[in-house]
């Protein structure tokens, strides 16, 4: 293996790990506000993403439009979800909630397997496919691309959560709701928010890894791989999910170099459940101290 | 009163297969495996508050295990693959219960969901015991001289190990076990702290769950008689997780109706393949939205004492 091999196959883990990371970063956004963790992430991107290629049959938009299309249509149905299920079980417990996520990404998929049917389909890329040469490394447009899109996704939430009043609340409300609360903050506002900022974030994602993964019903999957990332980077934290994210895509990619091919599908969860034994509050992650 | 409605419906039970036609009686087997499954699964769930989306993997193994000891030694008797196939999966339970004490809540659902990929990839990759994608062909069960080749007497070993296993969770639950498992579902602090050795429980709680799915994959084995890993994928468990949360969760009769109403309903909608995750889906929803208790809270059921929904 030749370091310029080796040099494709890390930064193309870092491209799918970006995804991950951002997908990660969605489900941190929800668990954070709301304690609970959203099995419909995936779905949601999915079907945001379905929306933007939609737009782009009928419309012919140019890809940033079918971004913003995607973008609009996570946020709504972010929006929707939150509003209209999650609100109404704010009282019960994880468990349940944890139960209702899963029925939302049931219907989710089926629903979009009955507009879209659950084809394959290709998806338009904002890069070129011909590999740019640096020296004796080949890089693929789309890996460089994806990374980059990511990171300055990253920064911009980072942005939000430090230098914004939205963001303050939100990062107030992960801390002590009640707090919070009593406080002035409206708890009900930052779960809106939440819920939509983490739908837009999938959004974005998906529309990026749409052109690589294909679009189809059965995309939603790659919100699994985003729960070994938070996991990873210790569920909770921002820039852990970042760190387990690109963690996740490096190792997965490098796995099936040196371990048999047989174990190459098990490699995240083998990861995720290796990681809950040895530590469970993942890289970054602080242990939590229970009280009574 | 009670005597009577359990001499009743045992009575009925013994006389389905002359009443229904073949294809009723083979669809009352697979609810009876799988009231099993919910079963098991309630005990860790509904009981202990111990989420388990991998319990499809569970089932594989037991499955697996039975269908290969048949295979290999086709002088076994069934009780024996049965009780072997559940030491097994109870074994692999274990295995995977006690590094999961340490997780709760979402983590402990995360962990088990990953076990149920792992389980299948095993499969897929073990090809060289389990034939892979090709899927495997599960001898006639032999009880004695007797082959169990006909869907009437398939329904009779599923009846009976069915009632022994329902016997046994009604005896665990209404037990000082079943009182520490449900301690520790209100509050593991207040059980720990009331003498409840949890640790303990929560380990017993995943081995029970995991012996009740290892038998119920090893009935699943011969009455369906073929196996092969897509079977066994993850939204096999979610239907799991619907029929405790549709039965009522913490519930033994409630399991039984759940898995009871599942199983049909997912028979019923067979020419609506497209349409069967959408009505599960808002089925789940709703019900944890309105009837968190599941059918258990709405009905009172006469037969079985020591319910806990």
């Amino acid at each position: 293996m030749t370091t310029a091999a080796l040099v494709h196959v890390v930064v193309s883990g870092l491209a799918t790990g970006s995804i991950y990371a951002l997908m990660a970063i969605s489900l941190v956004i929800v668990y954070n506000a709301t304690r609970t963790l959203n099995f419909a992430q995936g779905e949601m991107l999915m079907v945001s993403t379905f929306v933007g290629w939609t737009a782009h049959q009928w419309l012919r938009l140019p890809l940033p439009l079918i971004m913003l299309v995607a973008v609009v249509a996570a946020a709504l149905l972010g929006w929707l979800i939150e509003r209209a299920v999650i609100r109404y079980s704010i009282a019960a417990t994880h468990f349940d909630v944890l139960i209702i996520t899963l029925g939302l990404s049931l219907v989710l998929r089926a629903a979009a397997g009955l507009v879209w049917t659950h084809d394959e389909f290709p998806f338009p890329s904002f890069f070129a496919d011909r590999p740019i040469a640096i020296g004796p490394v080949r890089l693929a447009p789309v890996s460089l691309g994806i990374i980059g899109g990511s990171l300055l996704l990253m920064l911009a939430l980072y942005g939000l959560f430090r230098g914004t009043r939205l963001g303050r609340a939100m990062r107030a409300v992960a801390q002590n709701q009640r707090a919070a609360r009593l406080m002035g903050i409206s708890v009900e506002r930052v779960y809106s928010a939440s819920w939509i900022l983490a739908a837009v974030v999938g959004g974005i994602a998906g529309v990026l890894i749409a052109p690589v993964i294909f679009l189809s019903s059965k995309m939603g999957l790659v919100a699994i791989n985003g729960f070994t990332a938070a996991v990873l980077g210790g569920f909770g934290s921002m820039p852990g999910a970042v760190v387990g994210g690109m963690l996740l895509g490096v190792i997965e990619n490098l796995a099936p170099l040196y371990l048999p091919s047989g174990i190459k599908h098990s490699v995240p969860f083998l990861l995720m459940i290796a990681i809950l034994l040895v530590r469970p509050s993942g890289v970054l992650g602080r242990a939590r101290r229970r009280k009574v | 009163m009670r005597r009577a409605l359990w001499l009743a419906g045992g009575l009925a039970l013994v006389l389905w297969p002359w009443a229904a036609p073949p294809y009723f009686v083979f669809l009352t087997s697979l609810i009876v495996v799988n009231a099993i499954v919910a079963i098991g699964l309630n005990l860790l769930s509904g009981y202990t508050n111990q989420l388990s989306f991998g319990h499809a993997g569970f089932l594989a193994v037991g499955a697996y295990v039975a269908a290969l000891l048949t295979i290999h030694a086709p002088a076994l008797p069934v009780v024996a693959a049965l009780l072997l196939a559940g030491l097994a999966t109870a074994l692999v339970g274990l295995a995977l219960g006690i590094p999961c004490l340490r997780l709760e809540g979402l983590y402990l659902a995360m962990a088990t969901l990953a076990f149920g990929f792992v389980v299948v990839e095993a499969i897929l990759n073990l090809d060289w015991i389990t034939r892979g994608n090709d899927g495997l062909r599960v001898p006639v069960a032999r009880l004695g001289g007797l082959a169990l080749a006909s869907d009437t007497a398939k329904y009779y070993l599923v009846v009976a190990a069915g009632a022994l296993m329902v016997w046994a969770a009604a005896n665990i639950v209404r037990t000082r076990t079943g009182r520490a498992l449900l301690a520790i579902r209100e509050s593991e602090i207040a059980a720990q702290a009331s003498g409840v050795h949890v640790a303990a429980y929560k380990t017993l709680a995943f081995v029970v769950s995991a012996f009740y799915t290892g038998v119920a994959g090893g009935l699943f084995a011969f009455i369906v008689g073929y196996l092969s890993p897509d079977a066994f994928d993850v939204f096999l468990s979610v239907d799991f997780v619907a029929m405790i949360v549709v039965g009522g969760l913490g519930s033994i009769p409630g399991s039984i109706v759940g898995a009871a109403v599942i199983t049909v309903l997912y028979d019923t909608l067979a020419a609506f393949q497209n349409y069967r995750p959408l009505i599960f889906g808002v089925i789940l929803i709703a019900c944890m939205l309105f009837m968190p208790g599941g059918i258990a809270s709405r009905v009172r059921f006469p037969v079985l004492k020591g319910d806990n929904a």
